[in-house]
């Protein structure tokens, strides 16, 4: 319903180097997307704060809700370099925030958001050379939110700045080092045995099945590259 | 390796096409799109101009012309008059072809555009099937359209408030369409039928009748001990419809012309030998689609989610000089255009901002005030002369605070009001200011908990835009009210939403002093960190603890966890005096330290259940290993979780959201917790007083309910999915049957669909657990309510003030309220809203839910029980009174 102008929810003409969908893949694939990259972040702000904005796009009671964010990290450091990915359960919530977040401020800087193919393992880190994210290599003014122009900051994050320094030293990489963030509600098989491995439920078998059916896939377009 | 370069080149290429695509223009789109931007500099100007470039456009296509105009007059309200200044222009014959005895253009655009209104009306697409009918009216003044035909067109939707069983949504919608067609085209059919007028209007003020109570329990002001509708600062808006058609009519529709432009007006006569009226053709409105129809469970019959079924009123922030009375006909023009952009241009707010800026352009000349330092040559109209910016924040915040809720997403309203102080921060800025002001000031005049609660939000989020600046001194003087009056929660609750978009620091520096401090209890002397209560030597579970939170830290397996939990109670039941609850400490130190390790980041938390979910199972079901349901346990973990965040309640609602999302706790716990603990976390000591609810609580027991109606939702879809897979399977198994065997009889073969699927019997089973949930979901809450509202001597800890807060007495005497009456104040208000909120989920379980939480009032005269019978019956639809 917008032929007077356009909405703002588009997908941008950006294309992941890495990916191996071609475009009109990617199309299908973001028309469907639930996931949103989040750019221009201050270096300090926290996943809590975007919770706090993009919960205000969510409709849990359409069944749908923040599925989990990841922080982008700077591949060398394990600090966050700007960047994230918030997940929600529904692809209405993703587009929501397209028009009605991206755009504003968040932590007093205007942020972006472009819906996104989906989180694939490594793609928390920066591309960037010095393992934060590309921009940051070429970028010439100075920006106290994204480390100023080198390790100057402004006195009053200081503080900040020690606890983020921190907070994600623990990052882990490799396959489950991201947290899914829950799923959809399934039914308890009866009684829960802590030594026993927990029934599978006929939906996670088809569930795996359908992974396992694409994890091939994916295989098969890789070899074909090759 | 040519990696790199291969994905460089794609893009390039893919870009290129892009272009290309996007920069080719067919004559066709080229006349459309000159259609369309009708007016970009001066529309009157540009018509004679526009009307020739469509003549003299070959070859003539007619569906091209009126599908420009559809989409026009559909997504451009704001010019519809001078579409039909267009239309009436192009029934003039055209230079090239005036010997042709055709029809004109005019007449078979208008011909073809009449099949779209109709698509609209088929597809109930009433705000394009309204705007369409503007059109038609503008065109009966243009003597276009015949007043006969018009007049029963309105009467096609005024028949619609006579069905049985109307809707008040629909109802609505159908009185909007009737009564903007008759504003606009009252001129002309006054003259023709008064009694036909007379009638349209009698029709909705019929109806609007009928819905005095359901206004009662969506005023924006509450006032629960009065029954009145009308209130101070605002209107509802089937009301000013009918106040400004009441005024129209009185004065035979000539203030039409001073409400509506009619640029067709000043055209030269039609020569009327030549052309004859159009007759609209006769419609008729089709009956509502019902959503996800035909899923049975095996409980009751299903809830159909539909919204929007109540009055709507608008609040007023500004005199009827600064911003225009919608009880005018001139003041409805302005609301109606304003709010129709406002809803066709959420898909981009900032197009939408510059909108409403330019909207005095389409107004007529004088209706508001030129921009300061603009150059005017207009008189201002008398009795307008209003205000842009403050008419635009007004209206845009009374569409945000529309109960029970508005028709986009806050956050939509929020961000539109960012883009408008973008565009022009030194028009819009103080309209801002002032709103926020006004809207303050309401807080002590009974607004509505649920408006204040938005109220907050969108002061936060607009803060947190604007570098949060805000002059919190003027308000210092209101900390000597009583800490639970609306505008001391109101001020707590707006610095809480800035910190979490925020961090403390930076709010607590743009407090005055008086605020900073920790008497004040306006903010939180500390950042909201976490507190892990055996992190202190001297807390006797210190080392238990210790013991726990290390082996979570080495990531010890879940087993491991457990069995060390079991060493645990074994040593505490034999070294503790007896009477201490084992399990429960135990719960509250794994719970604790699992939320600690999980404590530095939300993805931290995530992380922490994702590896310890057999552990928070096995303490979910106590280490029983029947069905699980250890409703104690479940409870503990709640209070464990909410007394580990108790300084940062964003967390709180996080972890309680996480916790239902992966199955630890349903949603009937958070609820059934929340009424008992709630008032208890993050309060200063100060506050903890009787049961009751308060925003923060509120925010937990929607999430609750929310979650609960969300899963019903996916879980009906699924069934639905399967279901037409299933048919789908079917018909093809059938067709191709009859294919293959053409002579034998088609119903022997019926026997091979598939009867058993696996998939959607779990799919079945599944929707019937969650609607056995989201029942008790909504069951604990009402007996949540009523034992808060009106409470029995033997509940335990009650308001007393539940009763007497509800008196018109006790109401105006609100000065002296301390914190327990302006608590149970607010906990009426949340039950308001539940009700409200929820009545489409309620209906479905009315009469069960009547019975269990009302029953034991049976010839009650508690004034409290009468009151929540009265909302409840109010919100199911039920009340006849």
């Amino acid at each position: 319903m917008a032929h007077v102008v356009t909405p703002l929810d588009q997908p941008s003409n950006y294309k992941d180097s890495q990916t191996r969908v071609d475009r009109q893949k990617q199309t299908e694939l973001l028309a469907k997307s639930t996931t949103l990259y989040i750019g221009n972040l201050s270096f300090y702000t926290t996943e809590e704060q975007i919770y706090e904005l993009f919960s205000k796009c969510a409709s849990p009671e359409d069944g749908g809700g923040i599925k989990r964010i990841i922080m982008g990290l700077d591949r060398n450091t394990r600090t966050p370099c700007g960047f994230c990915f918030v997940e929600y359960y529904t692809h209405a919530e993703a587009l929501a925030s397209m028009r009605y977040v991206s755009g504003t401020k968040l932590d007093e800087r205007i942020i972006r958001c472009d819906l996104d193919l989906g989180y694939k393992e490594g793609r928390q880190f920066g591309r960037g050379k010095s393992g934060g994210q590309v921009r940051d290599e070429h970028r010439q003014d100075y920006d106290p939110g994204r480390g100023g122009w080198g390790a100057q900051a402004q006195r009053m994050e200081v503080e900040r700045r020690r606890e983020v320094e921190e907070r994600y030293a623990d990052a882990q990489e490799g396959p489950g080092a991201v947290a899914g963030g829950g799923e959809e509600w399934k039914e308890v098989p009866g009684a829960v045995l802590e030594t026993k491995k927990r029934a599978r439920s006929p939906e996670e078998e088809a569930e795996s099945a359908r992974t396992a059916q694409r994890t091939r896939l994916e295989e098969e377009v890789e070899a074909e590259r090759m | 390796m040519s990696y790199g370069r291969g994905g460089y080149r794609r893009r390039h290429r893919d870009d290129y096409d892009d272009r290309r695509r996007e920069s080719y223009e067919t004559p066709e789109q080229k006349l459309r799109t000159a259609i369309i931007k009708l007016g970009e500099v001066d529309a009157v100007e540009e018509l004679p101009r526009l009307q020739k470039q469509i003549q003299e456009h070959v070859p003539l296509n007619v569906a091209n012309i009126s599908e420009a105009f559809r989409i026009a007059v559909t997504e451009q309200p704001y010019k519809i008059p001078y579409y039909a200044a267009l239309i009436r222009l192009l029934h003039e014959p055209s230079e090239a072809a005036q010997d042709s005895h055709g029809p004109s253009i005019g007449r078979l655009v208008l011909e073809d555009f009449w099949k779209g209104f109709q698509a609209y009306l088929d597809k109930l697409a009433w705000r394009e099937t309204r705007l369409c009918i503007q059109l038609f009216a503008h065109l009966t003044v243009a003597h276009i359209v015949s007043p006969d035909s018009m007049l029963s067109l309105l009467q096609s939707f005024t028949a619609v408030l006579d069905e049985f069983g109307v809707s008040h949504g629909r109802a609505k919608r159908a009185a909007l369409c009737a009564a903007e067609g008759l504003m606009i085209s009252g001129p002309s059919l006054k003259p023709h039928s008064g009694t036909g007028v007379t009638d349209v209007i009698n029709a909705i003020q019929a109806f609007n009748d009928t819905a005095t109570t359901s206004k009662w329990l969506v005023r924006p002001m509450i006032r629960v001990y009065s029954e009145a509708v009308t209130i101070e600062n605002g209107d509802e808006l089937l009301d000013t419809v009918l106040y400004a058609l009441k005024t129209l009519n009185d004065s035979d529709f000539s203030q039409t012309t001073d409400s509506f432009p009619q640029p067709y007006t000043n055209l030269p006569e039609l020569d009327i030998s030549t052309i004859s009226h159009f007759d609209l053709p006769s419609v008729l409105v089709p009956p509502e689609v019902i959503e996800l129809e035909g899923l049975s469970t095996e409980t009751e019959e299903e809830a159909q989610v539909k919204k929007e079924e109540w009055p709507e009123y608008y609040l007023r922030l500004f005199d009827n000089e600064i911003s225009p009375d919608p009880n005018t006909p001139a003041g409805y023009a302005v609301r109606t255009a304003l709010l129709d952009t406002i809803a066709i241009f959420e898909v981009n707010r900032k197009e939408c901002a510059r909108l409403l800026l330019e909207y005095p352009k389409w107004n007529l000349p004088g209706a508001f005030k030129p921009k300061p330092g603009a150059p005017s040559d207009v008189e201002p109209a008398p009795g307008k002369d209003w205000q842009l910016e403050s008419t635009l924040i007004e209206t845009i915040l009374g569409a945000l605070l529309i109960l029970p809720e508005s028709s986009h997403k806050s956050i939509y309203y929020m961000s539109l009001i960012t883009e408008l102080c973008k565009l022009s921060p030194s028009t819009v800025g103080p309209a801002v200011g002032k709103s926020i002001r006004k809207l303050y000031s309401f807080l002590s005049e009974g607004l509505d908990v649920e408006g204040a609660r938005r109220f907050a939000e969108w002061f936060a989020v607009h803060m947190s835009n604007f570098g949060f600046q805000w002059v919190w001194k003027e308000w210092v003087p209101d900390l000597a009210l009583a800490v639970q009056h609306p505008r001391r929660t109101f001020i707590r609750r707006a610095v809480e939403l800035e910190i979490r978009l925020s961090y403390h620091d930076r709010i607590l520096k743009t407090l005055p002093e008086p605020m900073q401090s920790p008497d004040a209890l306006t903010i939180s002397e500390q950042a909201p960190g976490p507190d892990f209560e055996y992190d202190d030597p001297t807390n006797p579970h210190h080392d238990a603890a210790q013991s726990v939170l290390n082996l979570l830290r080495g990531r010890a397996k879940a087993e491991d966890v457990i069995s060390h939990l079991d060493t645990l109670k074994t040593t505490l039941e034999t070294s503790e005096e007896g009477h201490l609850n084992v399990d429960a400490i135990v719960r509250s130190i794994a719970v604790q330290s699992l939320l600690h390790i999980g404590s530095r980041s939300f993805s931290h938390l995530l992380n922490a259940i994702e590896r310890y979910l057999p552990l928070l199972r096995n303490i979910a079901s106590d280490g029983a290993t029947g069905a699980g349901l250890n409703l104690e346990a479940r409870a503990g973990i709640l209070t464990a979780a909410a007394s580990f965040w108790k300084n940062n309640r964003q967390m709180v609602g996080i972890v309680f959201d996480k916790l239902m999302q992966y199955q630890i706790v349903d949603p009937s716990d958070v609820v059934g917790w929340t009424f008992v603990n709630g008032s208890g976390i993050g309060q200063p000591r100060e506050l903890v007083g009787p049961l009751s609810l308060n925003a923060f609580e509120w925010d937990l027991m929607r999430g609750a309910l929310d979650k609960a109606n969300g899963r019903v939702m996916i879980a009906k879809r699924k069934v639905a999915a399967l279901r037409k897979e299933e048919d789908d399977t079917r018909a093809q198994a059938k067709a191709r049957a009859n294919e293959d065997t053409m002579e034998v009889d088609a119903d022997t073969k019926q026997e091979e669909a598939p009867v058993d699927n696996p998939a959607m019997t779990t799919a079945i089973k599944a929707l019937n657990s969650l609607t056995r949930e989201q029942k008790a979901a909504l069951s604990r809450t009402l007996e949540g309510f009523v034992s808060c509202l009106a409470a029995s001597a033997t509940d335990l800890n009650p308001n007393p003030h539940s009763r007497m807060v509800i008196t018109e007495q006790a109401w105006h005497d609100r000065a002296n309220w301390g914190n327990d009456e302006w608590n149970a104040w607010e906990t009426w208000g949340w039950y308001r809203q539940f009700c409200r909120a929820y009545s489409p989920y309620l209906r479905t379980y009315a009469t069960t839910l009547y019975t269990v939480s009302f029953a034991r009032f049976e010839g009650s005269t508690d004034p409290a029980a009468e009151l929540l019978k009265k909302i409840w019956n109010v919100a199911i639809g039920q009340d006849t009174s």
